[in-house]
């Protein structure tokens, strides 16, 4: 396979999962105005549930339904401690990711029959995952078959989430989000609604982390640190170049955002960036996605300036 | 009827005694349906206090909320906002900003019924309802319906809030039943029967006026006029039940306006409460607007009712009397 092929395969599979990671922020953290540091903590539960189970012997896809309801419930935990217990809303992200790093040790443990804690668990050369059941033919497609499971997941989420947000109950939501005091005087049960949210939120990215760690062979109890970072930059970088206009226009715009964050890191591995500098690189990522529509205010300033002059 | 009941609500009482203050103390009141009452008293009277009460922002620490005669204090504020429509002193709070004005208005809409997860939020039928009803309006917002909330000003929000407090579906049936019951002031059971055996004829009727309609024969378009038809005069004779007739309730919402918008917004509100014959608390600051609108007005202060008149007793009444009645009360605070 020509060198070019196979950095794009490699964007993709990094990316796609990234993509529903990106979406999960999104929902708390744009749809619902809740800064949700749960990511991390839910990203690594729905890792090593799909890792654990796979080793054990479940079924792939059940292992992956069971990650994600696994993020849910961090979700849930979340939204309890927002709602039932009024902990501030930064802090109970925190308690929850906190607490989720030592269930992700007793999960990972589940694979040795002693149950002790280990620190990495890698899936054997005869686990299946959701990528390896399509495998056939010349082992040269299998990139781009991982690369089509991973799209055809990001589809069908971006599908689910599209029209849940379109019912009733997802406006519901979105005014909850927007504002709290006018959907009470609604009627709409705001409590209930972030519920809701943070567990559907939680969910997704309980899925992407499923789907990172299968791609990956592999679950850490560390592998999830700076993942918030790299959801949050894909939706600065979505919203500032594809606009945040209509919902529909959002969701499309973080989806490609989370690609083009992995094309940037991609490329600048490629050009020979020295891997221990990777986290100075997102730092500065985010800094730059960040003042972007300044930057880009400023581009038209200048075009509409030089336009004026030569008229 | 909505009544309170020797309200009593004090804030600050966990700290110490000094800072503990009385908003209302011993408050009751009475208001019967169709009623306009405006209220006016100075900051801290405990006019805003009343409105959030009765809204279920804030819950009495003694005392009753009774909406004909049923209990509604312990209700919570999302629960009981199908039978109140509320209208903010701020403009961003009566609507979401980031959200078109057509997606605020279906918000509105589904006020008081459960937001279910499988039915699909919007509806061609109800944009024209909106649109309708915009155009009564008059204030050029029907062309606007996909605009955001946010790029509109402080007027316009103002009264596309009222607009949502205004308008709502035909709850449910289960909720018109429920409703009925509760909201009888006679025997409850009795009630029940007589909801039940309403229901089962306007639903007959409905079965018999199809499968007549069957027989006859019509052309596709007079057919779906025909059916139509008759789900109207089905929904009309299931609303003779719907007890919960929406009330009103604006806590100074027009004091962020500015004297020309706040002008509009208020004749608007006349207008609407007449035409809708709503039942409506009105807390104002002016005094000329006190006067010039609703059939009674109420005078609070320090947590007390001090001035209580409707009628003719109210018309007699001037901005100069109210003013004299304020100074009296505060000196005899005083003393």
């Amino acid at each position: 396979m020509p060198y070019i092929l196979s950095v794009i395969f490699n964007i993709l599979t990094s990316g796609l999962p990234c993509c529903l990671l990106a979406l999960g922020i999104y929902l708390t953290f744009r749809i619902l105005d809740f800064a949700d540091l749960t990511a991390e903590g839910s990203l690594l539960i729905g890792g090593s549930f799909a890792i654990a189970l796979i080793k054990i012997g479940v079924n792939p896809f059940v292992a992956t339904l069971v990650a994600t309801i696994g993020g849910g419930l961090c979700g849930y935990l979340t939204s309890v401690f927002y709602t039932k217990l009024r902990i501030p809303k930064i802090l109970c992200g925190i308690i929850t990711m906190t607490a989720t790093s030592s269930i992700a040790l007793l999960i990972l443990g589940l694979t040795d029959g002693t149950q002790s804690f280990i620190n990495i668990v890698s899936l054997d050369s005869s686990n299946q995952t959701v990528f390896s059941i399509f495998y056939f033919g010349d082992p040269i497609y299998r990139p781009l078959i991982k690369a089509g499971v991973m799209l055809a997941f990001v589809v069908l989420i971006f599908v689910i989430i599209y029209f849940f947000f379109g019912t009733e109950y997802g406006i519901a939501i979105r005014a909850t989000g927007i504002n709290e005091k006018m959907s009470r005087a609604q009627g709409i049960n705001t409590k209930r609604a972030s519920i809701v949210a943070l567990i559907i939120s939680n969910a997704l990215i309980g899925l992407a982390g499923a789907l990172i760690c299968q791609s990956n062979r592999g679950c850490s109890v560390g592998y999830s640190t700076g993942y918030l970072v790299v959801g949050l930059a894909s939706i600065i970088i979505g919203e500032t170049i594809f606009g945040n206009k209509s919902f529909r226009r959002s969701l499309i715009a973080i989806s490609i955002g989370a690609i083009i964050y992995f094309v940037i890191i991609n490329v600048a591995i490629e050009l020979g960036l020295n891997g221990n500098l990777l986290n100075l690189l997102y730092a500065v990522l985010i800094v730059f996605a960040l003042s972007l529509p300044l930057i880009k205010q400023g581009i038209l300033y200048l075009v509409k300036e030089r336009r004026e002059k030569h008229a | 009827m909505l009544e309170l009941v020797n309200v009593i609500k004090k804030f600050n009482i966990s700290g110490n005694k000094e800072d503990e203050r009385t908003a209302l103390d011993h408050v009751s009141l009475q208001v019967k349906p169709g009623e306009f009452v405006t209220i006016i008293g100075g900051n801290g009277s405990g006019k805003s206090t009343t409105l959030n009460i009765v809204s279920g922002s804030l819950i009495p620490d003694s005392g009753k909320v009774l909406l004909n005669g049923f209990d509604i204090t312990k209700m919570s504020e999302y629960e009981r906002a199908g039978y109140f429509g509320r209208v903010f002193q701020d403009p961003m709070v009566g609507t979401a900003a980031n959200m078109s004005v057509y997606e605020n208005l279906e918000i509105a809409y589904a006020r008081g019924r459960t937001h279910k997860p499988w039915k699909w939020g919007f509806s061609s039928s109800h944009k024209k309802f909106f649109i309708d009803e915009l155009k009564r309006f008059d204030l050029g917002l029907e062309d606007r319906l996909n605009q955001k909330v946010g790029v509109m000003s402080g007027g316009q929000r103002q009264a596309l809030t009222l607009l949502m407090a205004t308008i709502r579906q035909r709850p449910s049936e289960r909720v018109i039943k429920r409703d009925y019951v509760r909201f009888c002031e006679t025997d409850k059971l009795k009630a029940k029967e007589e909801v039940e055996q309403g229901f089962l004829l306007a639903k007959k009727e409905r079965k018999n006026a199809l499968t007549a309609l069957k027989t006859e024969s019509l052309n596709k378009e007079e057919r779906k006029e025909r059916i139509t038809k008759i789900n109207r005069e089905y929904d009309s004779k299931i609303s003779k039940f719907d007890l919960t007739k929406q009330i009103l309730l604006l806590d100074e919402h027009t004091a962020a306006l500015d004297p020309k918008t706040a002008r509009k917004v208020l004749e608007l509100t006349n207008k609407t409460v007449r035409e809708n014959h709503m039942t409506t608390l009105m807390v104002t600051h002016n005094m000329k607007d006190a006067l010039t609108y609703g059939d009674r007005l109420i005078m609070f202060h320090l947590g007390h009712i001090i001035l209580d008149v409707s009628g003719k007793e109210k018309d007699k009444l001037s901005v100069e009397d109210l003013l004299k009645m304020f100074e009296d009360a505060d000196k005899k605070a005083e003393q």
